[in-house]
């Protein structure tokens, strides 16, 4: 169920990922509206994280992994895309453990606007800048530009990340767990970060923390055990009466 | 050139390199399975003809020289390697798992920084100046020493190979104690055990695979050996009765007879077939020992 | 009176029958063992003013002496010795090693008990010994003694293998010593190689180590490459794997036989340096393999990961993130494997090494004597060649091949651990 305004920015339709004999994600139907945040909630192993692999298709890159269904990013099947790694290059990616790359901080931001050939230094510098303020961590790099980025902080790191994330402008931003070794505070900032750009893009947000959720998405499907329980509106789900009543002991914390 | 046909020249060449990787990684599988391959295909016509595999085996008279009846029994060399060997694993075995406990147990950080360079130059020493050093230094030492009429024997061997040996025993010994998890040197310490306590009863029960596996590297390494028991051994073919008895070894027969052997003749050929042998047994060895340090990874997973 | 800081006090007694009132000192002796007990006790109260309160290991000791003013022979061990417990421990023993008097009060009333009816003679020393919480009992004591013991055996061995060998190698060269010099490396061998140089071999051996170089190190780093970042976990890939890693252990003169079937027969180049380098290639190309993907399995996936999620390929990932930082590793195996190839022998015998080539003793072909299809010298068979098939060779000769040889290779190991050493330091994460 959409709201009206917010149209389709990704489908997934009957989508079935299987690791070998173990099924990940058993026939997931689901639609992710624009410019919205989207919060995928539920408990360990339940297959949230397999559910954005497939939206980039890093699932291809598990050893044996058999893929049903279709995942739908404008209306586009994206694996039958021609360009995957264009088709990387619109989504960006944050994991749960924070990396920095083995490169300055100015290279670790423009890396991927390299890689798609830009060469001018003013352009890469006003972008590395941009991303890097847009992530809330240029004030703490900005004479450090030369820094490793493996020798930042957690935080700092997961900042990065995000700002790496950005700088390939994306439209989609999935974030997988992203404050699970991160300090309150930077969750704090990257949050509010996480607020603003969901005008400018579509926001994924896998998360185990409901409070994280409930303060953050405007949408929020429930996956238990690689099946999808309930998707709705944040205000429903997290109401007396959610579609599922297995979401409501799920969200009081009776099990997870 | 427009941004299009910059991309599309990336993307080539991308997969050119692609592709490159890809031929060298097949042509180095290629080249790995070739050895095998073309070290058979020259003992492969005598191996069923021409070559009495009993007598092979159980005979101890090689002449394959003789005009009248060639004979190509190994016996006489089997137990030339198989002397030298075990001698020099019974001096360097234990040697080198006393010194792999020592730099690994008993040694400060700088020492062992030292040693471990020390090591790795000694292992570094080729084995034609270690069969030099026997020829010419050990053996003098062993005739004067033991009083025997000559001094490249079993024993300037076994002393030769053993050191050759050594490093590679500690190396790998030195790797198998330090794969023990810390947590049961802890848990020795909090029960009051002093150090050696903790070696001699924790921790080389704990690491017996990987010892092992080091013991039989060492074995492949001393089983393998050419130039060095070549020079250092003699050339009796012979079974010996004593350690100060010269020998021949498998590998050393191979390299003193190959130059002069008729390409293609029988003689030829059963060298080859020698060349076979060797290299099953050091492959057995080496499998066995990577089977056995698995083993250890697999049981410490469980 | 005893200081602050003593760990032993030591009061004297006088044997029986003095009427002076002493206080302990030499001087002055304690008349008798109830006096001394007395004074000590006091001496060494919890509360002030006492001398010190015992502390682990500290020791009281009363000498009894012949006379008072005379220093009796001391008796090397204490004739009486007993033990008062650290403070915490309340049970009342006997004065013994294991079970210790619970202080000083009961100690002396327990020694007053002991010696109630026996006459302390002249040199008798009662010894009380407060114990450490954690003192060592016999059975500790043991503990540390045969630690010790065994430390001192384990590196005995340990320099019993290193030292010999140190001794063996400055012998080496002390014999070469004559002949070692820069003339000695540019020169020709001379008069059936029992006197000159050993430039031919020397220059050989370069040509064989950097053909065989050549062509393994790219190979080896690519397939390396493949192995570790493209190829699948499928049965084949761990047969690869597992034949990489094995075939590093074969025997050098199967090598040699290899070559022989592979390279000088079935592809036809005879015995020549192309022969030989090619055998020598194959020798190294397992472990320089092996040692490629040690290297680039030591970057973290979570760098990789971090590239391809941001649209790069594997190669982009590979050339921009994965061999920067593993160059080293690769470097230090490749290098390793050229001392390897520069000492080797057995590959070379029936390959393309010969007895002797007549090289040019100047000029522009002295330096690239030989051809691909040339047989050539090599510094490891000159060894072998001038140390067991001539005569009339000069101890010194053979000496210096065999040291610059050992030195040759050496160096290159040095190389390599200096690169190993310049890259720990440069740890990027």
């Amino acid at each position: 169920m959409v709201e009206p305004g917010h149209a389709t920015h990704i489908a997934f339709r009957n989508v079935t990922v299987r690791y070998g004999a173990k099924a990940a994600l058993q026939d997931i139907t689901l639609a992710i509206p624009r410019h919205q945040i989207f919060g995928i909630i539920g408990p360990a192993n339940s297959g949230k994280t397999t559910l954005l692999k497939c939206i980039n298709r890093t699932i291809d890159f598990v050893p044996g992994v058999k893929v049903e269904g279709e995942v739908l990013v404008d209306g586009e099947n994206v694996f039958s895309v021609r360009n995957v790694y264009d088709l990387r290059r619109q989504i960006g990616m944050v994991f749960p453990l924070p990396v920095g790359l083995p490169l300055g901080v100015y290279d670790n931001v423009a890396y991927a606007p390299r890689m798609a050939g830009v060469r001018d230094r003013a352009e890469l510098d006003a972008l590395v800048e941009k991303c890097l303020r847009q992530a809330a961590l240029w004030d703490e790099v900005k004479d450090r530009m030369q820094m490793l980025g493996t020798k930042l902080s957690g935080g700092q790191q997961q900042r990065l990340t995000i700002a790496r994330a950005l700088s390939h402008r994306p439209k989609i931003l999935c974030l997988d767990e992203f404050s699970i070794a991160v300090d309150p505070v930077t969750t704090m900032k990257i949050e509010d970060v996480l607020l603003e750009l969901k005008r400018e893009m579509t926001i994924v947000l896998v998360t185990n923390l409901v409070q994280q959720a409930r303060r953050l998405a405007d949408h929020v499907a429930f996956l238990n055990s690689s099946q999808l329980v309930d998707v709705g509106p944040a205000d429903v789900i997290f109401s007396e009466r959610p579609g599922n009543p297995m979401t409501f002991d799920y969200v009081r914390g009776l099990f997870g | 050139m427009s941004h299009s046909m910059k991309r599309t020249l990336s993307v080539i060449s991308e997969s050119l390199v692609e592709w490159a990787i890809r031929i060298c990684g097949w042509s180095a599988i290629l080249f790995v399975f070739a050895i095998f391959f073309f070290v058979f295909r020259e003992a492969v016509p005598v191996l069923f003809t021409q070559l009495d595999l009993r007598e092979f085996f159980t005979s101890v008279n090689w002449r394959p020289d003789s005009r009248i009846r060639p004979q190509f029994g190994i016996l006489a060399l089997l137990a030339g390697t198989a002397s030298v060997t075990i001698l020099a694993m019974v001096i360097s075995v234990p040697a080198g798992f006393a010194a792999a406990i020592y730099l690994s147990e008993f040694c400060g950080r700088k020492p062992r920084e030292t040693l471990k360079i020390v090591i790795e130059f000694l292992a570094a020493i080729p084995s034609v100046v270690w069969g030099f050093i026997g020829y010419m230094v050990l053996n003098p030492i062993i005739i004067w020493a033991t009083g025997a009429p000559i001094g490249i024997n079993i024993l300037n061997g076994a002393i030769i190979l053993a050191l050759m040996s050594v490093p590679i025993i500690m190396s790998v010994g030195e790797d198998a104690l330090k794969a023990v998890p810390d947590g049961y040197r802890e848990a020795a310490v909090a029960l009051g055990a002093s150090r050696w306590q903790i070696v001699y009863k924790v921790l080389l029960p704990a690491a017996k695979n990987g010892l092992l596996a080091a013991a039989l590297l060492g074995v492949g390494r001393a089983v393998g050996e050419t130039m060095a028991v070549l020079m250092a051994t003699g050339h009796s073919v012979q079974i010996p009765h004593s350690f100060l008895d010269p020998v021949r070894t498998l590998t050393a027969t191979i390299a003193a007879e190959l130059g002069e052997a008729v390409e293609g003749g029988t003689h030829y050929r059963v060298l080859f077939v020698i060349g076979s042998l060797l290299m099953i047994i050091s492959l057995v060895v080496n499998l066995t020992a990577d089977l056995v340090v698995k083993g250890i990874r697999g049981k410490q997973n469980a | 009176m005893p200081e602050l800081f003593d760990r032993a006090f030591q009061y004297f007694i006088a044997p029986a029958g003095s009427d002076e009132r002493g206080d302990g000192t030499a001087a002055r002796p304690f008349q008798s063992l109830e006096r001394a007990a007395a004074l000590i006790v006091d001496n060494h109260r919890k509360e002030l003013p006492a001398v010190k309160v015992l502390s682990g290991g500290d020791e009281v000791e009363l000498v009894c002496l012949e006379r008072p003013g005379f220093g009796s022979p001391l008796r090397k061990q204490p004739r009486f010795r007993y033990f008062v417990a650290p403070d915490e421990v309340a049970l009342a023993g006997d004065g013994t090693e294991a079970a210790p008097w619970p202080d000083l009060e009961s100690a002396m009333a327990g020694v007053l008990q002991i010696h109630a009816g026996r006459q302390l003679r002249a040199g008798d020393r009662i010894q009380l010994t407060r114990r450490e919480v954690f003192t060592a009992g016999i059975i500790e004591r043991r503990k540390v003694a045969v630690d010790r013991l065994a430390k001192v055996v384990l590196a005995a061995v340990t320099a019993g293998l290193v030292l010999p060998l140190l001794a063996i190698l400055s012998y080496l060269f002390t014999k070469a010593w004559p002949v070692l010099s820069w003339r000695f490396l540019i020169e020709n061998p001379q008069n059936y190689m029992t006197a000159g140089g050993i430039w031919a071999p020397l220059v050989g051996t370069l040509y064989l180590v950097a053909i065989s170089l050549a062509i393994a190190a790219p190979i080896g780093v690519l397939a390396g490459v493949y192995l570790n970042e493209y190829a699948g976990d499928n049965w084949l890939t761990r047969l690869v794997n597992l034949a990489v890693v094995n075939l590093a252990g074969v025997p050098s003169i199967v090598h040699a036989l290899f070559g022989v079937g592979a390279f000088v027969l079935f592809a036809g180049f005879g015995r020549s340096v192309m022969a030989a380098s090619a055998t020598l290639a194959i020798m190294t190309l397992p472990v320089i393999i092996t040692s490629t993907r040690e290297a680039l399995a030591a970057v973290p996936q979570s760098f990789r990961e971090a590239c391809w999620n941001m649209g790069a390929s594997r190669w982009q990932t590979i050339r921009t993130i994965v061999l920067p930082n593993s160059i080293g590793g690769i470097l230090t195996g490749v290098i390793l494997q050229v001392s390897r190839a520069a000492g080797e022998t057995a590959p070379i015998l029936f390959t393309g090494a010969v007895f002797y080539v007549a090289v040019p003793d100047r000029g522009l072909a002295s330096i690239f004597p030989y051809s691909l299809n040339d047989r050539c010298m090599a510094l490891s068979y000159h060894l072998f060649t001038i140390s067991t098939q001539v005569t009339g060779v000069s101890e010194a000769l053979q000496y210096g091949t065999a040291v610059v040889l050992f030195g040759l290779v050496l160096m290159v190991n040095l190389v390599s651990i200096t690169v190993r050493v310049y890259l720990r330091s440069r740890k990027r994460w």
